[in-house]
C-alpha cells in the first residue's frame, strides 16, 4: 500500500481538517459526498492546498478561506496518485496512473503531459527553478523531465526496486531518491547518473525532503512490513553522508514534511491525531 | 428500425467500412458478428506496488521444496479484448511468500515468462500470507504484450477470510479492490494430507 496514501486517508477522513499554525485555528473544507483524499499538497507560498479526491479530481483551495479555486480533471482511476507543487506556487504536477500532468494554475490549463510508465509515478517534484519535474516511477526507474513539454531529459537506470519519495537539491544539479532499496541515492539531474548513496537503513524510504542550503535532508523510513507502524525520520549530513539525529517517537507514525527555515516540520499520526514536530 | 445488416450497408456506402475486393458485404456482416460475440472484457487493472522488483528472472516455479504453505498454481491464457489469443505476452509475477512477507532482497515469489502460440501460462507457488498493510491476500500481474496496453494487476482468493465466503457481497472490505472480477475461486485437488489449490485467472488486454 502506498505509505503516504494510505496514511493520508486515514488522517483525512472526511472532511479535510487544516490545523493552521495556531494550534486554536482550525478550517474544514468540505469534499463532495463520498469522495476522500488520495494525496494532499500545500503550495511553497502557503496560499493553496491541492488534493487528489477519491472521485479522480485534483481540487485547489485557498488555505487562507477554504474556498475551491481550481477543478482539475485528470487521473482516470486514480490508483497511484502524488502531487507537487512548482516553487513558485504557480504551478502543479499531479500524478495518477494515467500519467504526470503539469498545469498551469492560473490559465487553468495542462501546460505538459508526462506518458506514464506502468505503474504510474509514485512521487514527484519540480526544481527549484520550476524548469523540470522528477519522477519516480513505479517501474523502479527515476526520470526527469522538462515542465514546459513533458520531454524526457534524463532516467537513473540503476535501481531495481521501486522508488517512492524524490526531492531536487536547492541547486537543481541533483535528484535525491530513495524507496524499497531502503537507501538514499543522490543523482545527477543532468546525466541520471547515481553520484552518491547514503548509508542503507532496514526500513524502506517513504518521504524526503532537502533543507534550503543543500546541507541536510531528512528522511522518513518505515518497516517494510508495515507502512502504518510507529517508524523514524533520520537527518543526513549530505557532504558527509553521517546521521545528525535520528527521531522516533513510540506510539507515532511519521507520514512526511519539509523545511521550512533551518527546522523540519514533520507530520505525523498518534490516535486519531494529526501532530506536527519541529526537528532543529 | 435499422437492422444491423442495414447499418453496415449504410457504412459501406458512405465509406465508414472498407471492404476488401474479395469479401462481399453478406461475408463481412457475418464475419463481424462473429467478431462481435467474442468481445470480452478488459481485466480490471489494480495498483503495481510498492514492491515491484525489476529484471525478475525467467522462472515459473517459484514454490521451493518444503517451503510452508498450501501450494498454488496459477494459471489461464492472455487474451484480448477481441477473443483473440495473444501469443508472446510476458508474464510476471510476484507476492509474499506465506508469512506475508516481500522479499525485496532477492528474488523469491517473483517470475516471469512468455506465453507460446496458445496464450496459456502457469506458476508454481503457495497461497500469499497476508501482507500487514493489506486487507487480502493477492498475487501481482504484470503483462505486456506487443501492440497492446501493458496491464498492471492482482489476483485475489475467494477463499480469503476476510470475504467471509462471499466475495461479490465483501470485496469492497479492501479499499484497493473496486471490483470483485479480480476476485477467483480456489480449487482444491489432491488427498486431505496433501491439498493442492488450483486458481484459474485469465488475462484480457486492451489493444492499442
Amino acid at each position: 500500500m502506498r505509505p503516504n496514501i494510505a496514511s493520508l486517508s486515514l488522517l483525512c477522513c472526511l472532511p479535510i481538517t487544516l490545523l493552521a499554525q495556531s494550534a486554536r485555528q482550525e478550517k474544514t473544507i468540505n469534499l463532495p459526498a463520498g469522495a476522500s483524499v488520495e494525496a494532499v499538497s500545500v503550495s511553497p507560498a502557503g496560499n493553496l492546498i491541492a488534493a487528489i479526491c477519491s472521485d479522480h479530481v485534483v481540487r485547489v483551495w485557498s488555505a487562507r478561506s477554504g474556498d475551491l479555486m481550481r477543478t482539475l480533471e485528470e487521473t482516470s482511476e486514480c490508483m497511484y496518485c502524488a502531487l507537487a507543487f512548482s516553487p513558485d506556487s504557480r504551478r502543479l504536477a499531479s500524478a495518477g496512473n494515467s500519467g504526470v500532468s503539469v498545469w498551469d494554475l492560473a490559465a487553468r490549463k495542462k501546460v505538459a503531459t508526462i506518458s506514464p510508465p506502468f505503474g504510474g509515478s509514485p512521487a514527484l517534484a519540480f526544481s527549484p527553478d520550476g524548469k523540470l519535474v522528477a519522477t519516480a516511477d513505479g517501474d523502479g526507474f527515476v526520470r526527469v523531465h522538462d515542465a514546459n513539454t513533458g520531454a524526457l531529459r534524463a532516467t537513473a537506470t540503476e535501481f531495481l526496486v521501486e522508488l517512492l519519495a524524490v526531492a531536487f537539491s536547492p541547486d537543481g544539479k541533483s535528484v535525491l531518491a530513495g524507496g524499497a532499496d531502503k537507501a538514499v541515492s543522490i543523482i545527477d539531474s543532468e546525466t541520471g547518473k547515481v553520484a552518491r548513496v547514503l548509508p542503507k537503513q532496514s526500513g524502506v524510504v517513504s518521504s524526503l525532503d532537502v533543507s534550503r542550503d543543500g546541507n541536510r535532508a531528512a528522511v522518513v523510513y518505515h518497516s517494510a512490513e508495515s507502512f502504518l507502524e510507529e517508524n523514524h525520520v533520520i537527518l543526513w549530513d549530505l557532504e558527509k553522508g553521517t546521521v545528525l539525529a535520528d527521531f522516533q517517537k513510540p506510539g507515532i507514525v511519521m507520514i512526511g514534511g519539509a523545511f521550512v527555515r533551518d527546522h523540519y516540520v514533520l507530520a505525523a499520526t498518534s490516535a486519531n491525531q494529526l501532530t506536527l514536530w519541529s526537528l532543529p | 428500425m435499422l437492422t444491423r445488416r442495414d447499418v453496415l450497408q449504410k457504412c459501406v456506402a458512405l465509406g465508414s467500412v472498407v471492404i476488401a475486393s474479395n469479401f462481399s458485404p453478406e461475408a463481412m456482416l457475418a464475419a463481424f458478428q462473429d467478431r462481435e460475440k467474442q468481445v470480452r472484457k478488459p481485466t480490471p487493472p489494480n495498483v503495481l506496488g510498492p514492491f515491484y522488483k525489476r529484471l525478475t528472472p525467467v522462472n515459473n516455479i517459484l514454490r521451493a521444496p518444503g517451503d510452508p504453505g498450501m501450494p498454488l498454481t496459477l494459471f489461464g491464457q492472455v487474451f484480448n479484448t477481441r477473443g483473440d489469443v495473444v501469443p508472446d505476452a510476458m508474464i510476471e509475477i510476484w507476492q509474499t511468500n506465506h508469512h506475508g512477507h516481500y522479499d525485496l532482497e532477492g528474488y523469491r515469489y517473483r517470475g516471469k515468462l512468455t506465453v507460446g502460440k496458445s496464450g496459456a501460462y502457469s506458476f508454481e507457488s503457495v497461497i500469499p500470507g497476508h501482507y500487514p498493510d493489506r486487507i487480502c491476500q493477492h498475487t501481482h500481474y504484470l503483462v505486456v504484450a506487443p501492440g497492446h496496453k501493458t496491464l498492471v494487476t492482482q489476483l485475489y482468493f475467494a477463499t480469503d477470510p476476510v470475504f467471509e465466503g462471499d466475495p461479490a457481497k465483501n470485496y469492497s472490505r479492501d479499499p484497493l479492490l473496486q471490483t470483485p472480477e479480480l476476485i477467483r475461486p480456489v480449487m482444491l485437488t489432491g488427498d486431505p494430507n496433501e491439498v493442492h489449490a488450483k486458481v484459474q485467472f485469465e488475462l484480457c488486454l486492451e489493444r492499442l
